[in-house]
């Protein structure tokens, strides 16, 4: 497997097939003596932001901080829990309990759901 | 059974859905100016699309991925975002002379002043996006649009010297207004090759579940489909042929449109016109509005589908409301839809190479495409067509400018 061609943007899936964001980025752990082990993915905005301009990131974190607990970090997925379906990584969780779908929600509640016929 | 009627819905749709605001002004300046001298123009740009959209309905139905999906996927986001803001400037102002292009025809209709069209257009065509399912607005805007097929009718009933309009098809150095007749040029083929076109047609296939068994279905769609869409504009470049050019008329306002059809059909064709204004250009619209949104949504990796309720794709259907609010700013702002017409298309030909670039490269890639990847004629061809234009349109843009 290629990290970057195989991993790196593919498609996030959650446990109900949904559509559930991109892999925007991959941690890894360095070993001394051993090859580096991949711990995690991250899928938030943060993550993708900061592979473009870091201050944007930062900024956009400092923003996601005021919405909760646990929020203002890019949210990751341990690596044993995503699998390889196709070309997509399916993990093995609702995307409704994670932040990973927050703002979808927000809005739908927020707006969608105040227009007629959303 | 079924496969014939879908080969024959979807070639109705492409031909129904070929012409719109672009195409239409950009063929109908090329007739008043030229005669018959840009109909290679025309040709050139119907070849290449035609190509382009074969290949983005392969691509959707052996890769299961649509355009932008794999686009992020294969080059990262850091390349992305270069096609993504390009498409997203330049299709905004092609959207905004389409919903333009519907109030400029209301406002001919019903002498109500364009502006004033700007909210109401904008919230039909929302509406729509709303609440319709894919094929209810893929099918049902394209099937009214065959109501175009009066240029051809039209055209033929003139009388055409079929000989100099077949002479136009072979490219020649222009005989007088060297810069305007390559802006001209420029701006027939950025209307006919819409990079949202291609992109929207992948997603398209992709809401519909097209598998490998489509191939030969999507070939002939392509072919005959813009083949004939192609025809049409033809038409409307031969009538102006026939009626401006002799008179040195040339076509700088939307008001001129209706006289493509009324010294032909009377009244009729003044609403022949109108109608098909309004609804080519509404179709249009829904396409771009979905096309950056579909952009948008699957570079990102959410979830979308204009067959999902808006409560099930919130950040989607936000996005093409977003879209559609913008587009509606140019309107109400005032702008001519003409003068936004012609510089979104001359911007969409220089723009070319950053949509067909890496949607080649895709098309080249085993790992998308498997046995299917794509012959050296269809490179060639668009390679060397969006390279033509994307030349000739920095060149022709600044001169266009300076000239006038």
């Amino acid at each position: 497997m290629h990290l970057v061609a195989d991993v790196l943007d593919q498609q996030v899936l959650d446990k109900t097939g949904k559509r559930a964001g991109r892999v925007d980025g991959i941690v890894l752990e360095v070993r001394e003596g051993k090859p580096p082990l991949i711990t995690h993915v991250e899928v938030s905005p943060i993550t993708l932001l900061a592979r473009l301009n870091r201050r944007l990131a930062e900024r956009y974190a400092r923003w996601d901080q005021r919405l909760g607990k646990g929020r203002g970090v890019p949210f990751r997925i341990p690596w044993s829990r995503l699998e390889q379906t196709g070309k997509a990584w399916r993990f093995d969780t609702d995307a409704e309990d994670t932040p990973i779908l927050a703002l979808e929600d927000w809005l739908r509640v927020k707006i969608v759901e105040r227009i007629p016929g959303g | 059974m079924k496969k014939i009627f879908q080969i024959a819905l979807g070639i109705v749709t492409s031909v129904g859905g070929f012409l719109e605001i672009g195409s239409i002004t950009t063929a109908a300046q090329a007739g008043a100016s030229f005669g018959y001298q840009l109909v290679w123009s025309i040709v050139l740009g119907t070849a290449c699309v035609a190509f382009l959209v074969e290949m983005s309905g392969r691509f959707a139905a052996v890769s299961k991925h649509t355009i932008p999906d794999a686009m992020r996927e294969r080059f990262g986001i850091n390349f992305y975002v270069v096609p993504l803001f390009v498409l997203l400037g330049v299709s905004l102002l092609v959207l905004g002379a389409e919903l333009g292009g519907v109030a400029a025809a209301l406002e001919m209709a019903t002498g109500i002043k364009l502006p004033i069209w700007a909210i109401p257009v904008a919230l039909v065509s929302w509406g729509l996006l709303w609440r319709a399912s894919f094929s209810v607005i893929e099918n049902g805007v394209s099937i009214l649009g065959l109501v175009t097929v009066a240029f051809a009718v039209g055209a033929v009933r003139l009388h055409p010297d079929y000989g100099a309009v077949l002479h136009g098809v072979v490219p020649t150095l222009p005989r007088r207004d060297a810069s305007h007749y390559w802006f001209v040029a420029v701006s027939v083929l950025g209307a006919s090759i819409s990079p949202y076109l291609y992109y929207f047609y992948s997603s398209g296939a992709i809401e519909e579940k097209w598998d490998e068994t489509y191939l030969a279905a999507n070939r002939m769609i392509a072919a005959i489909g813009m083949g004939f869409g192609g025809f049409l504009s033809v038409a409307v470049l031969v009538i102006a042929a026939i009626l401006f050019h002799p008179h040195n008329i040339d076509v700088d306002k939307y008001q001129q449109l209706p006289d493509l059809l009324t010294p032909i059909f009377g009244r009729t064709g003044f609403w022949l016109v109108i109608a098909s204004l309004v609804i080519a250009c509404l179709g249009a619209t829904l396409e771009i509005s979905l096309a950056l949104a579909y952009l948008i949504a699957q570079g990102l990796g959410w979830n979308w589908g204009e067959d999902l309720e808006p409560r099930d794709d919130a950040r989607f259907s936000l996005t093409y409301t977003l879209i559609v609010v913008a587009a509606m700013l140019f309107v109400l702002i005032g702008l001519d839809p003409l003068k936004l017409t012609e510089i979104s298309m001359a911007l969409t030909a220089a723009s070319l190479p950053v949509g067909v670039f890496p949607f080649l490269i895709l098309m080249n890639d085993k790992k998308y495409l498997q046995t299917h990847t794509n012959g050296y004629i269809g490179n060639a061809v668009v390679l060397v067509i969006s390279l033509i234009s994307a030349v000739l349109a920095i060149v022709s843009i600044p001169l266009e400018i300076v000239g006038s």
